[in-house]
């Protein structure tokens, strides 16, 4: 399989370069193509992704012993053993939270970073280049530089502020289990605001200078030309961007991970960290598939609805 | 290139004045804040360790260069670096052989199931890997991938298709194709006129899905955690634990070897970002 | 534009052509370089003039762990001509994932150094760890360590190393602050007074109620105030009223500001740090502190007079409870993949070579840890005699009930219980939902 899948879009070219000349079965191919040309990128997914996506499944809805052994059918036991924890409950209300907090805020945000970077100004490339920096660091180490900046004892935050005068004392910036949480959520948006960024970016860069100049003639104001021009053209790219960053963004899993394991008590675990912690520390890889399988479902349901919406529309236009 | 808040060429000085120099405070403020964890870091990792645990010194008080000497000859990151240059690299190769085409299709072409097709590219997604670790292990397994950079690039470029498909196709469909058509009369495939005349054109959006794609598959950890075990395979990432080890976070080491792995996707963005917008200058705006 | 698609292209080539070299070289299959990738090929043991290959997952202790082994393994294959080892060693944030992961997927090592062991047994993934030790190398073990390894009468795996807990306390800052080293729970609540009053910036103790080792401080309220995990018959008894008593009491030292400011999320790797740096008066510690802390110094040429003076006593205890020390206690064990005879064989020489009383005493030392052989024992012992009392604490110390299936639900049940209370819940209903849970 490892040497096939690389060279299979070689193959389509291939056949799409040899069999349009063979005129007799033009019309059949007409309607072979376009599956030769996502065969490539259907054979990918199908290995790697969807085979493990049926094991979780299976897994599921089997007994699974700690050390990982399979044992049988145990009639979704799984599942309702997930739903009957007090934990579950209080994972998902964060997990919402932890979702819409950093998707909406980062994508707000982030748009508003592309506008400003989008103006030619001197050392745009310089600020650029800065803004990618989160983007291009490994969340793990981003987390745990974000842990130690703001760690009570020896965090360069309370170092800082204090050199400044602004505290006297150092502050301990996470007193409760809500407080870590928000910064946890900060540390995600951080990160998130650059992708949204560049997606708006290509957005912005793809726009016809004319439609500005039209639009300027006909004595349109910033925002007026905010409104009407831009936001409707980067609407693709930055619902594109929405979509991939909730699904991203619920299953992120390193910045809580790194930052509180999920502790106190799960006050800050999210379904992701939750349902490792099952697997791994408390050997209960069924009930862990099971959540993985809800959060699934959760996340199927959101994303149907924006696909019933935005796709429909997509299909008029072709 | 268009410019919306300067596109007014009247000379209203004052004005654009004052927009230039709020623009330059909200510019000089987001870098500010986006680079204070890498000042952070990089004071961090010249310190010893007594002196990050006292606290009190923002800049350390003798730079310990020797960190970022020491790194080396305790964790092979010579390898490490190269093992993710080719997981990156790899990764970003066969999403895009493989999503290109794809993309192509959906935007150009009609044909049944491609909602559904397009629906299936996005559920593909909504499982972490980290939710899928016990079945990839299988499939890698199966295919003896494991402990192997290949299983990790072929793991990347799967998780990666979702954007490759769905930004390449936004991408494609918003460029006219009428030059294609045009193209294809005289003569041309429709390979041919994809690789001539439709890349280029898009080069923007490929260009950003690109760095996407190696970004990602460069800063993966967990799925690089589970499948390599051997050390001389592992990828920065996972390689960089080592200094998180059992009896201490040895935070300058972290600091130091994060630093490295930071360094040459900047670069390369950098380069990028540079032919980004040449490219856009010389063909992009006008196509 | 073109030029620059050109350069792409290009681009794209040499990393694809960089891509398929490097690959060669991670692939199984070419045989010219498959020594390093022994670890993944199939195993093959039966055959009559191949090489009989062992693997082993090991847990990483510390910075040191993975050259030792790497050193063990030249070693080993060097004298072994008829065995290919190969050693994984892997850092205990990652090891159970990789363990779960392996075993979940029939790919489970040879042999595993790891602390858990139960769970493996009540799945007949192990065989009887008497039957791949040779007669020798068994003798070595003290018994009482053994025990813990026993499960319906049988020894299911061997220590590799043990390592003990005491109360490390800062001799400068308890002077300072007029302060007798505290023997029991008043005297370490006055202590604690004391302390902060003396310097409010100080934090007088130490607690770690994290995910990572919260069991521990569990194990060291209630085995301090006359309690334990279970009865003498070996049944679960979390609620009880003494253990009740000493979670109170720890909660309470929290909430009284006596203790770091975040005992759910501040590991005993950082109070270790804290107390290093001089910020924290008192701690319960492993007896490795001392190697660790002369370590930092060393490395960061910390001028004598800033280093601190600091010195282990007993855990406090309750009223006139005797003082328990808590042991901790790692093992190796013997998965059974259907080995062959030579296979059991060459598991034998494996543990043969690393038990050699040089070289065993040599990987206790080597991080700091305790020896869990008696002929280890003395030379460590006359090796370091810092370390001979600790020799001693150890042949007597408590360890966790680990040979009972439920202790894994256990330790978590016990953190989320400290957990919960410190964010406010009552310390009795927790425990006795928990004790419902297991029990029931």
């Amino acid at each position: 399989m490892s040497t096939k899948t690389p060279s299979a879009p070689a193959e389509a070219q291939e056949l799409a370069k040899k069999v349009p000349r063979l005129s007799g079965s033009k019309k059949l191919f007409r309607k072979v193509e376009p599956y030769i040309w996502i065969a490539p990128s259907i054979i990918l997914m199908a290995i790697f992704i969807v085979t493990p996506i049926v094991k979780v499944f299976q897994l599921s809805m089997s007994k699974v012993t700690r050390a990982g052994l399979v044992k049988g059918y145990n009639n979704f036991e799984n599942f309702t053993n997930v739903l009957k924890s007090p934990a579950f409950s209080l994972v998902l209300k964060n997990t919402i939270v932890w979702t819409i907090a950093v998707v909406v805020i980062s994508t707000v945000l982030g748009f508003m970073l592309a506008l400003v970077l989008n103006n030619k100004f001197r050392g745009r490339k310089v600020a650029r280049a800065i803004v990618v920096f989160p983007w291009a660091t490994t969340l793990v180490i981003q987390a745990s530089a974000w842990n130690f900046i703001i760690n009570k004892d020896y965090g360069t935050l309370n170092t800082l502020l204090m050199k400044i005068g602004l505290i006297s004392a150092p502050v301990n910036w996470t007193p409760t289990p809500g407080a870590y949480f928000a910064w946890e959520i900060a540390c995600g948006i951080f990160v998130t605001i650059p992708f949204v960024t560049f997606c708006v970016l290509s957005g912005l860069q793809s726009i016809d200078a004319s439609y500005y100049e039209a639009a300027t003639v006909d004595g349109a104001g910033y925002f007026q030309k905010l409104f009407s021009i831009t936001l409707p053209l980067v609407k693709s790219s930055l619902t594109v961007a929405t979509v991939l960053n909730i699904i991203y963004v619920f299953n992120s899993f390193p910045i809580i991970w790194t930052m509180t394991k999920g502790d106190p008590a799960n006050h800050t675990d999210t379904l992701v960290t939750y349902l490792y912690k099952l697997a791994f520390y408390n050997g209960k890889q069924g009930e862990a598939s099971a959540v993985s399988v809800i959060g699934f479902l959760i996340l199927l349901v959101c994303a149907s609805v924006y696909m019933i919406y935005t796709l429909r529309k997509g299909d008029d236009d072709l | 290139m268009s410019q919306p808040a300067n596109a007014v060429k009247k000379p209203v000085s004052i004005k654009k004045g004052i927009l230039r120099l709020l623009l330059y405070f909200v510019v000089l403020d987001v870098c500010v804040i986006t680079l204070y964890p890498y000042f952070a870091m990089l004071c961090t990792a010249l310190k010893n360790r007594v002196e990050i645990f006292s606290g009190g010194t923002i800049l350390p008080i003798v730079p310990l260069w020797s960190n970022f000497i020491d790194i080396w000859s305790r964790a092979p990151m010579a390898k490490y670096m190269l093992n993710s240059v080719l997981i990156a690299g790899g990764s970003t190769i066969i999403a895009m052989l493989c999503g290109i085409p794809a993309a192509y299709a959906l935007a150009r072409m009609k044909f049944k199931g491609q909602t559904a097709f397009l629906g299936f590219v996005i559920v593909s997604q909504m499982f972490a890997p980290v939710v899928l670790l016990i079945g990839i292990y299988q499939v890698m397994q199966k295919l003896g991938l494991t402990d192997n950079i290949l299983g990790l690039i072929f793991i990347n470029a799967a998780f990666n298709q979702a954007f490759t498909i769905w930004l390449l196709r936004g991408t494609f469909m918003g460029i006219s194709a009428e030059m294609e058509q045009a193209a294809t009369i005289d003569g041309c495939t429709r390979v041919q006129s994809m690789m001539k005349v439709l890349l280029p054109v898009a080069a923007p959006g490929i260009v950003t899905t690109l760095i996407f794609i190696f970004i990602n598959a460069w800063n993966e950890y967990t799925v690089a955690l589970c499948l390599i075990s051997t050390d001389t395979f592992k990828p920065l990432t996972v390689g960089i634990n080592t200094f998180n080890g059992y009896n201490m976070i040895e935070w300058q080491y972290l600091f130091a070897a994060s630093i490295f792995a930071i360094i040459p996707v900047v670069i390369l963005f950098m380069c990028i970002e540079k032919n980004l917008v040449s490219g856009l200058a010389s063909g992009g705006v006008k196509g | 534009m073109k030029k620059f698609l050109a350069t792409l292209l290009a681009l794209v080539m040499v990393l694809s052509l960089a891509a398929c070299g490097g690959d060669k070289g991670g692939d199984t299959t070419p045989p010219a370089d498959s020594g390093n990738t022994g670890t993944t090929a199939p195993p093959a043991d039966s055959g009559s003039g191949e090489k009989t290959a062992i693997k082993v997952i090991a847990a990483e202790y510390g910075q040191n762990t993975k050259q030792w082994w790497a050193d063990f393994v030249t070693d080993f294959n060097s004298s072994h001509d008829n065995i290919d080892l190969t050693v994984e060693a892997v850092s205990w944030n990652d090891i159970y994932t990789v363990v779960n992961t392996r075993v979940a997927n029939n790919d489970a090592p040879d042999i595993l150094n790891i602390d858990v062991f139960a769970d493996y047994v009540a799945d007949d993934l192990l065989l009887p760890i008497q039957d791949c030790v040779s007669d020798e190398t068994y003798a070595k073990f003290y018994d009482a360590f053994l025990e813990q390894s026993n499960i319906d009468g049988t020894i299911w795996a061997i220590p590799d190393l043990a390592s003990a807990r005491a109360m490390y306390y800062n001799k400068g800052i308890l002077e300072a602050a007029g302060v007798e080293v505290p023997t029991t729970w008043d005297e370490l609540k006055a202590a604690c007074e004391k302390i902060k009053a003396y310097d409010s910036s100080i934090y007088p103790w130490g607690i770690d109620m994290t995910t990572d080792e919260g069991q521990a401080a569990f194990a060291y309220y209630i085995w301090n105030n006359g309690s334990d995990f279970t009865d003498a018959s070996g049944n679960w008894t979390l609620d009880a009223d003494a253990n009740v008593e000493a979670i109170e009491y720890a909660i309470g030292l929290v909430k009284d500001g006596y203790t770091n400011s975040d005992p759910a999320n501040e590991t005993r790797y950082a109070l270790q740090d804290l107390f290093g740096a001089g910020k924290l008066a008192m701690m319960i510690g492993p007896n490795s502190i001392p190697t660790y802390i002369a370590d930092n110094y060393a490395k960061a040429n910390t001028p004598a007079e800033e280093q601190i003076d600091y010195a282990f006593a007993a855990i406090p205890t309750n009223g006139s409870n005797p003082s328990v020390s808590a042991g901790v206690m790692d093992r190796f064990m013997v998965f059974d993949n259907g080995h062959s005879d030579e296979k059991i064989e060459a598991i034998k020489e494996f543990f043969d070579f690393f038990y050699e009383d040089e070289r065993y005493s040599d990987w206790v030392l080597m991080e700091g840890f305790l020896p869990a052989t008696s002929a280890g024992g003395e030379i460590v012992a006359a090796a370091d005699p810092s370390m001979a009392p600790w020799v001693e604490i150890v042949g007597s110390c408590k360890f966790y009930p680990t040979a009972k299936a439920e202790w894994a639900d256990v330790k978590q049940g016990v953190i989320n219980v400290e957990q919960q209370a410190l964010l406010g819940g009552n310390v009795k209903e927790l425990l006795e939902d928990l004790q419902a849970q297991i029990a029931g």
